[in-house]
Parts: C-alpha cells; sequence; structure tokens
C-alpha cells in the first residue's frame, strides 16, 4: 500500500522530535490529519510563528522574540555576575529560588564528547565574549554535576580565567532537610569531600 | 543454555560507558562489564525526576549492577555504589571521556575481557590521583587495550622475527611491527627508534622521546584500528585549543 507522498513527508517531518520513531510518527500523523485537524492547523501556524519570531537573545543566549530578551534589558539585574546555566529551565528554576539577582548566560546544551557535542555546538567563543563586556567580575558555573557538566564547567574556567574573571561554581553536598539515612552514597560521599569549616 | 534458566545477573562490576534516551522517560546504557564486556542495558524510567537510577548513571564510577535478558538489549534492574566515589579532576575528564569513547568504538559488544577491565579501573584511579603524566597513562592504556583486543603491536622484534637494535631507526607498520626500511606505498607508517620501541616493551615511558614517539606510533595504530570512525574526544580537544 502507498501512502501519499504528502502524509509520507508528514511521517518523515515529525521523525525529527526526540524519541519519535517511525511508529509513533505514523501514529501521530494519523492522529493529526483523522481526530484533530484543528489542533494539527494551530500547531502548524504556531511553529510557523515561532520560527519566524524566535531567536537567542544577544546579551544570554536564551530563547527571545526581541534581540534582547525582558529580563537582561530590564536594568534591574547586577550586571557584575554572569551565571552560566545548560539550558533555559535551569534559568527558571534559579529564578524561582530569588536567590540570585545577576545576569545569565544560557549555553543551550553542554560539552558531550562522546556525542560529539564539542565547543563548537555550544557556542563557547559566544560566551568568552560576552563574559569580557568589562561589566562582569564573576562567572557562577551551575552547569549540571554530571560528568558531562563537570566538564564544561572546567573547560569555561580555564577558557575565562585567562582572561582575570573571578569564577565561581555552585556548591554540591546534602539536600536541604537531608536526613543522613535517606541520601545516597555518592551524594553522601561528596559532601564529606567538599565539607566545610565551620569555625 | 538450558530452557528456564536464570539470564539475571546480580551485582556484577561494571562503568557507565555512554548513555543516550531511549523513548520518553528511558535511557540505553552502555555498560563495561568485567565478566560479560561490553554490554547495552534499558534503564526503564532513568529520566524520571524522581529515579533511583538516574544520578548512579555516572561515567568513571565503579558499581554494581543486576541485569537480566539475553538479547542484545539487556534491562537494567539495579545499580549500587561499589568501590568508593573516584573523582576525576577536571584536566582528567577529557582522558576519561578518551578511554570510554575507544572502548566504545574498539571493543565489541558481549565480548569478556576481564584483564582489560582491570586495566581500564586501574587507569582511571590513576587519573584520578594524577599519579604519572596523563598521556603517559593514556599511552599504556592504549596499548594495553589493542593487546587485549588480539592485535598484534610488536616491539621488540617484528613479524619477520628480525630483533629490534636500539640504536637504529624503524618504520613501524600496522600489523608488521618495525621495519628498517619501507618499500613503495608503505610510507604511511611511523618513524621512530629502536630505543623507543624496547622502552615501551618495558613500559618505560620516563625519556621525552619515548613520549613523544609513542605517541605518533599509538595514533597510527588506533586510527589504522578505527578504519573510518572518528574520535570525537580528540577533535574536542583540537578545538578547545583553538578558543
Ligand atoms: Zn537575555
Amino acid at each position: 500500500m502507498n501512502s501519499p507522498a504528502s502524509l509520507e513527508q508528514l511521517i518523515a517531518a515529525l521523525r525529527c522530535l526526540p524519541g519519535v520513531g517511525p511508529k509513533s510518527a505514523v501514529r501521530m500523523a494519523y492522529y493529526l490529519l483523522q481526530r484533530d485537524r484543528k489542533g494539527a492547523s494551530a500547531l502548524a501556524q504556531a511553529l510557523d510563528i515561532a520560527l519566524q519570531v524566535v531567536s537567542h537573545c544577544e546579551l544570554c543566549n536564551t530563547f527571545s522574540e526581541t534581540p534582547v530578551c525582558p529580563m537582561c534589558a530590564s536594568g534591574k539585574r547586577e550586571d557584575s555576575m554572569l551565571c552560566v546555566v545548560e539550558m533555559p529551565t535551569d534559568m527558571m528554576l534559579m529564578e524561582q529560588t530569588q536567590a540570585y539577582n545577576g545576569m545569565y548566560y544560557v549555553l543551550m546544551g553542554r560539552l558531550s564528547p562522546l556525542d560529539g557535542i564539542g565547543p563548537k555546538e555550544i557556542h563557547l567563543d559566544k560566551l568568552i565574549k560576552r563574559a569580557q563586556d568589562g561589566k562582569v567580575q564573576e562567572v557562577i558555573l551551575a552547569t549540571n554535576y554530571t560528568v558531562e557538566g563537570e566538564a564544561t564547567a572546567h573547560y569555561i574556567s580555564e577558557l575565562l580565567g585567562k582572561h582575570g574573571i573571578r569564577i565561581s561554581r555552585i556548591a554540591r553536598g546534602m539536600p536541604m532537610g537531608g536526613e543522613i539515612e535517606h541520601v545516597d552514597a555518592g551524594t553522601l560521599a561528596q559532601a564529606m569531600l567538599e565539607r566545610r569549616g565551620v569555625s | 543454555m538450558v530452557i528456564g534458566a536464570t539470564t539475571r545477573q546480580e551485582n556484577q562490576a561494571v562503568y557507565v560507558l555512554h548513555s543516550y534516551p531511549f523513548k520518553e522517560t528511558s535511557l540505553i546504557v552502555e555498560l563495561f562489564t568485567r565478566d560479560f564486556g561490553r554490554i547495552a542495558v534499558v534503564a526503564k524510567g532513568a529520566r524520571r525526576p524522581r529515579s533511583a537510577l538516574r544520578g548512579m548513571l555516572q561515567s568513571f564510577q565503579s558499581l554494581l549492577a543486576t541485569w537480566s535478558g539475553k538479547q542484545e538489549l539487556k534491562t537494567l534492574h539495579g545499580l549500587e555504589w561499589h568501590a568508593g566515589l573516584l573523582v576525576l579532576p577536571g584536566e582528567s575528564l577529557m582522558c576519561g571521556f578518551y578511554l570510554n569513547e575507544l572502548l566504545m568504538r574498539l571493543l565489541p559488544r558481549d565480548d569478556p575481557h576481564e584483564a582489560l577491565f582491570d586495566e581500564y579501573a586501574l587507569t582511571l584511579k590513576m587519573l584520578a590521583t594524577q599519579a604519572q603524566d596523563s598521556a603517559v597513562i593514556l599511552r599504556k592504556f592504549e596499548l594495553c587495550l589493542l593487546q587485549q583486543l588480539g592485535y598484534a603491536v610488536p616491539l621488540i622484534q617484528n613479524i619477520h622475527d628480525e630483533v629490534v637494535d636500539a640504536s637504529k631507526q624503524y618504520y613501524y607498520l600496522p600489523e608488521v611491527g618495525p621495519v628498517s626500511s619501507v618499500h613503495v606505498g608503505q610510507e604511511n607508517g611511523v618513524q621512530l627508534s629502536g630505543e623507543t620501541l624496547l622502552a615501551m616493551a618495558q613500559d618505560d615511558y620516563s625519556a621525552a622521546l619515548t613520549q613523544q614517539q609513542s605517541k605518533q606510533l599509538m595514533r597510527l595504530l588506533i586510527n589504522y584500528y578505527l578504519g573510518d570512525q572518528v574520535l570525537h574526544t580528540r577533535q574536542l580537544l583540537m578545538d578547545l585549543q583553538t578558543l
């Protein structure tokens, strides 16, 4: 049986989504065309508009409809501090804590050597330029505590350290309200290794 | 195999080599196991926020894994910390990724290599403590890897039984070994001294010349056995240099 060419094209296009294999792509295409043509049309329009208007903020690199995003443009942030995170969701979570009032830089990824994601793919050159605007005095590395996040933090600190910028890394250890009995061995071991003096 | 026999393996010594997303919430994890070689397992739900597996699936940590299944893709049931936490300093992390990439590309699945596993564990410990120059640690692992995989890397004599003389110069050809002269068409070999070859055979990388020439030799051999596969970690280090 041959499907119409445009249906085949839709199925092939849906496969660009992460975790969508050939079977799920067929299911999605049938659903959109058979059960929810209104939803499909809204999706097509939303995609089209987003592609036209959404780009990256010149300062923090997160998604933005304006050349500089509202947060960077607000003038209310401490511009001597630059917090580097992997993803926009990390920045949102950091904002929810209300513990930080500086600027951000979103890498949109991390160095992931075995996946072929290197400094070019995450545009490290852009970050290095951003950190040298003359205002930034401290760069806070808030990449994940995974091996990839650690490697990313290491190389950023190497590259920026050369330019005399103060670099810090967010701390790790016992979780808030954490009881030793219920903490995993790795976290506990790290907390012991990175213990700090109290007197 | 007896029908109904269990295919479950309990608390096996493993390291995570790499993992990548699978379906909505799972991961496919490439494990280097001591007794079963490199295997691929599905870690179901490992990408869910509260997954117990999530924080443990980190490379370079000695873990105990329990899995089942006899197909190429097995199912991971549990993980435990094994021999304490290993902390690779930032500059050693890329060496660790390089080891993992070599194993991913050169070690076939389901082929046990106990001695290589032990060497890998030792190499990670040396990188963590920076007991030696990391370049030397990597050379020793590369040589061990090729030898354990069954590739001949003759150092003290070539395949024609000609014994290496420390004072002479040689061309090293993959699968042949050191030869004193090359024919047309064999110029892709590496030129090195007999002294380097003998030092490598004795695991002695103290001389600067040995370090420099062994690097060229191992690069030639690894590229030869990789065929047209690219080593991302090597490229990444070169790209970082240009920033
Ligand atoms: Zn911005």
